[in-house]
């Protein structure tokens, strides 16, 4: 967001360039650098040609980022799209109505249950799934043969090109309640286990389809930076007597922390956001009481019962939410000495 | 006449009107003309309201009646009209004689059940060159319809044609169908209609229900008023292990404890939510005013009723006790076409469509000859008589933009003029079959429907306008004889609820009122949630409003009267 209108500070937060030792340097640079004192016409002129190449990107955001937030203001509300052909006329004529739509929200039961569903989700992910990416990278970086390299990335990424009906129903065909492995235990005398609709265990069943899924693909970035740490330490780290797992302690993981550490505080501003076709697909099959989240309540009241008002409230205050908690993450990076998505 | 009507949710029936209509037409006019004052029917809908009374006379087209065939089985208690002959297609008459269509172009958006056609197939093609209109089909999902159609109305750029059935009408569509859609009066009302004869040959009571907030606006399928959900059952399979056809809810039950044997992966049926609403006689859900009805003087929803839990309890024990195939529990969403693991006999029983009776038998007949689906009589809960709700005698309606053209409305009208062709036409034939020779193949009388033909024709033209309800089945005329045998017995048993006949409109700050009810019961059902959450969002519901809208509706009653006797 903010960071492709500053294009200087874009090529430091291009973590996966920077060497492993570097990563505490990048706070003292600042005040190294001269263009703090240059003045902003004087920068403008400077870096022109950068500001004009981010340009494009910049519309695009502008357009399809920042335009769309004055939507918003159906949230003050009881709009309906309906009265005429144009929403923004129609926003015009809709009724203003304060906070209503915001005090029905909060005293929504089923909104809690959305957010709660939602915290829940997120923090198994961050500790089910987070971890994993970082694990296969390590796994595939220790692969030599290139052949072999080769084959198992492929195979770790494919499933993230199949959409999630496809995912689902592969899921369905193997856990559903008559499904192979149901099917299995009751020929050997067992019940049938009914994975896919039991409510209970729903939030690890979307957590595995996501591993299953995107795991693999979540590699690529951390292969990335793996693959810019120089041979020479892990040779000098080995001459000096290092054996595998103190290499992978003091050479690899420093090499992955900041990437480790942006995309946490990435993970951490999308918290709010577990998944949306995912879960909509399967939201029937165990009810909204366990499969809700706030992006299909939005959704669902939203478009299924035409309450956008109601709906744009709830949204919004998702919204607010997940930039609190970015600012905060990213608060809690600095204070890590690491980078963040932005430097302060 | 039954369009090949493709596979629907498990768990939901579609509950998409049979397309039949009733050829006693003059009784049907007398009967479903409401005798209504209009009454606050303001044009935005926000106020709420019924069309109808004696403005409404002006806007009614003419009824014209057509006499091509004369059926087999007249109609009688609400069902459709029976033909079991055979075809003679030398004799069929041409209904349209000159193209009207004016080569336009017409994009119409409409529910499909099934897997879509290519869009330059040769059924489309064959029907747009009879019509002499190019018609271009977005065909969407009908389980999950009513999902994409609230933000189709929402964007300023809707397509000319928008088929909206009455199921899908909830939350604010009903205001976007007053401020989105044109009124047709002017080439429908009165005498007008005589341009499109087949169009003057739908009944007036269908047309009565296209009133939408005071204008005519929807191009109606007329419906049998006798309920569109059968129980539908492997009699095959019944015949061969000596189940009998249950008579009551315990009798369900037990049969069920019989079929279910999950280890050799056969379950007793699908979810049976909407059987057991009939078999306890609940209120109808296909649409919110026909669930009111006016009972010892007050106003009743059929959420609030007795027979509701009772209805929802039978259904979860049939869910707790494992009776239900697991994919009944998937729910809509991921929903898959239950028609292989049914003829694959995975479960033997489940609730849909009537249409489904034909179309299953007729998707099976040639590599499946053992395989017989039928229809069970609803059974009363007791075993008694069942307490059935009569249905809208319209249900699913085609509306044109409000910013078509006079001559893309023309277009429209004529490709509704074909599609309304009754039994015994050739456009008949070619909106319900397709193209001899490449969509069916006629031996001794007896079409029967290609590959192509079962791929290609199905939903899309039937859901235009249809003529009055029909069921003809040349090719399986023992069905066409049960299904309209069916409908005349579950008539007899059926009811008129208190606006039953009626087309209206809520006001907009109870839209949302019983937005949730249909979720809660699938997760009561399914054990998810208790029937005590029902209860409790039953006082809820009364309390946010549903009180209020009990007013609404008494005072709608004691202003105009109840439109059906």
């Amino acid at each position: 967001m903010s960071h492709s209108t500053v294009p200087r500070s874009g090529t430091e937060a291009d973590t996966t360039e920077k060497t492993p030792v570097a990563s505490g340097g990048a706070t003292g640079s600042r005040e190294k650098r001269p263009s703090g004192k240059v003045s902003l016409r004087l920068r403008f002129r400077r870096d022109r040609v950068l500001l004009l190449m981010t340009l494009p990107a910049v519309l695009l955001v502008l357009l399809f980022n920042y335009v769309p937030i004055l939507g918003n203001i159906v949230a003050f509300q009881d709009y309906d799209p309906y009265i005429s052909d144009n929403g923004i006329v129609s926003m015009l004529h809709s009724p203003w109505v304060g906070i209503e739509n915001f005090q029905r929200v909060f005293e929504d039961s089923a909104f809690w249950d959305a957010v709660q569903n939602t915290l829940v989700l997120f923090f198994l992910q961050l500790v089910l799934y987070f971890p994993i990416p970082i694990g296969l990278a390590l796994l595939i970086n220790s692969v030599v043969r290139p052949r072999v390299r080769a084959l198992s990335q492929a195979i770790l990424y494919l499933p993230h090109f199949f959409s999630w009906v496809l995912v689902i129903a592969v899921f369905q065909q193997l856990f559903g309640g008559a499904g192979i492995l149901s099917q299995l235990l009751r020929q050997h005398g067992y019940d049938g286990l009914d994975i896919m609709t039991d409510p209970d265990t729903f939030k690890f069943l979307i957590t595995a389809q996501s591993v299953w899924k995107d795991a693999g693909w979540g590699i690529i970035v951390f292969l990335a930076a793996l693959s810019s740490v120089s041979p020479d330490l892990y040779e000098a780290a080995a001459m000096d007597g290092a054996g595998r797992w103190r290499r992978m302690w003091h050479i690899t993981l420093p090499a992955l922390r900041p990437v480790i550490a942006l995309l946490l505080v990435l993970r951490v501003g999308d918290a709010l956001t577990v998944g949306f076709e995912q879960i909509l697909l399967q939201r029937d099959a165990v009810g909204p009481g366990a499969a809700e989240v706030l992006d299909t309540f939005v959704w669902w009241n939203g478009v299924r019962n035409q309450d956008f008002g109601y709906a744009a409230a709830a949204g919004l205050i998702k919204g607010v939410v997940s930039l609190g908690l970015v600012l905060a993450a990213n608060k809690v990076a600095h204070l890590m000495g690491e980078q963040g998505v932005y430097k302060k | 006449m039954t369009p090949n009507t493709a596979p629907s949710a498990p768990s939901a029936p579609s509950r998409r009107s049979f397309l039949a209509s009733t050829a006693v037409a003059a009784a049907a006019v007398a009967g479903g003309m409401p005798l209504l004052a209009a009454c606050g029917g303001s044009d935005s809908g926000s106020g709420g309201g019924t069309s109808a009374g004696k403005s409404a006379k002006k806007l009614l087209p003419a009824y014209i009646a057509t006499n091509v065939v004369t059926p087999d089985i007249a109609a009688k208690n609400g069902s459709a009209v029976g033909f079991t002959s055979k075809l003679d297609i030398a004799a069929l008459k041409t209904s349209v004689p000159k193209k009207l269509g004016k080569g336009g172009k017409v994009s119409i958006m409409s529910p499909f059940w099934g897997s879509p056609p290519k869009s330059d197939n040769a059924y489309y093609k064959a029907m747009n060159d009879l019509i002499g209109v190019d018609v271009e089909w977005q065909n969407q999902d009908g389980n999950t319809y009513d999902q994409k159609l609230g933000a189709v109305l929402a964007s300023s750029d809707i397509p000319d044609v928008v088929v909206i059935p009455g199921w899908n009408m909830g939350g604010k569509i009903p205001s976007a169908i007053i401020g989105k859609f044109a009124d047709l009066g002017p080439y429908l009302s009165g005498d007008a209609i005589k341009q499109y004869p087949n169009l003057a040959a739908i009944p007036t009571d269908a047309w009565q229900r296209s009133l939408f907030g005071g204008k005519l606006r929807g191009l109606p399928q007329p419906a049998p008023y006798v309920t569109g959900i059968v129980p539908l059952y492997r009699k095959d399979i019944f015949d061969k292990e000596g189940y009998e056809v249950p008579t009551s809810a315990d009798e369900f039950m037990a049969l069920c404890k019989e079929i279910t044997n999950a280890k050799a992966k056969r379950w007793a049926c699908l979810d049976m939510k909407w059987t057991a609403f009939q078999s306890f006689g609940v209120l109808s859900g296909s649409e919110k005013p026909l669930g009111w009805n006016l009972v010892d003087g007050k106003m009743v929803y059929r959420i609030e009723t007795q027979e509701y839990l009772e209805a929802l309890e039978w259904t979860r024990k049939l869910f707790a006790a494992g009776y239900v195939h697991p994919d009944a529990r998937l729910g809509k969403s991921a929903a898959t076409d239950p028609g292989p693991k049914f003829a694959a006999g995975e479960f033997l029983i489940y609730a849909q469509n009537i249409s489904q009776w034909w179309s299953r038998t007729a998707e099976q007949a040639t590599q499946n000859p053992d395989y017989k689906i039928w229809g069970m009589d609803i059974f009363g809960h007791d075993g008694g008589s069942p307490t059935l709700w009569a249905e809208q005698p319209a249900g699913i309606f085609a509306f044109v933009s409000k910013k078509a053209s006079e001559s893309v409305i023309r277009d429209v009208l004529a490709v509704a003029n074909v599609t309304a062709a009754p039994y015994g036409t050739k456009e008949y034939m070619l909106t319900n079959y397709g193209v001899e020779g490449t969509h069916y193949t006629v031996k001794n009388g007896v079409p029967t429907k290609t590959d192509q033909g079962n791929n290609e024709v199905i939903n899309a033209y039937v859901m235009v306008a249809s003529p009055t309800a029909t069921i003809a089945h040349p090719d399986f005329p023992e069905v066409a004889k049960a299904q309209v045998e069916w409908q005349q017995r579950m008539g007899a048993f059926t009811k008129k609820s208190s606006f039953y006949g009626m087309q209206i409109t809520e006001p907009s700050r109870y839209t949302n009122l019983s937005n949730d009810f249909e979720q809660l019961e699938d997760d009561i059902v399914r054990g998810r949630k208790k029937i005590s959450d029902m209860q409790q969002a039953v006082s809820d519901w009364k309390s946010k409003g549903g009180d209020q809208l009990r007013d609404w509706y008494k005072k709608l009653l004691d202003e105009n009267g109840p439109a059906a006797s």
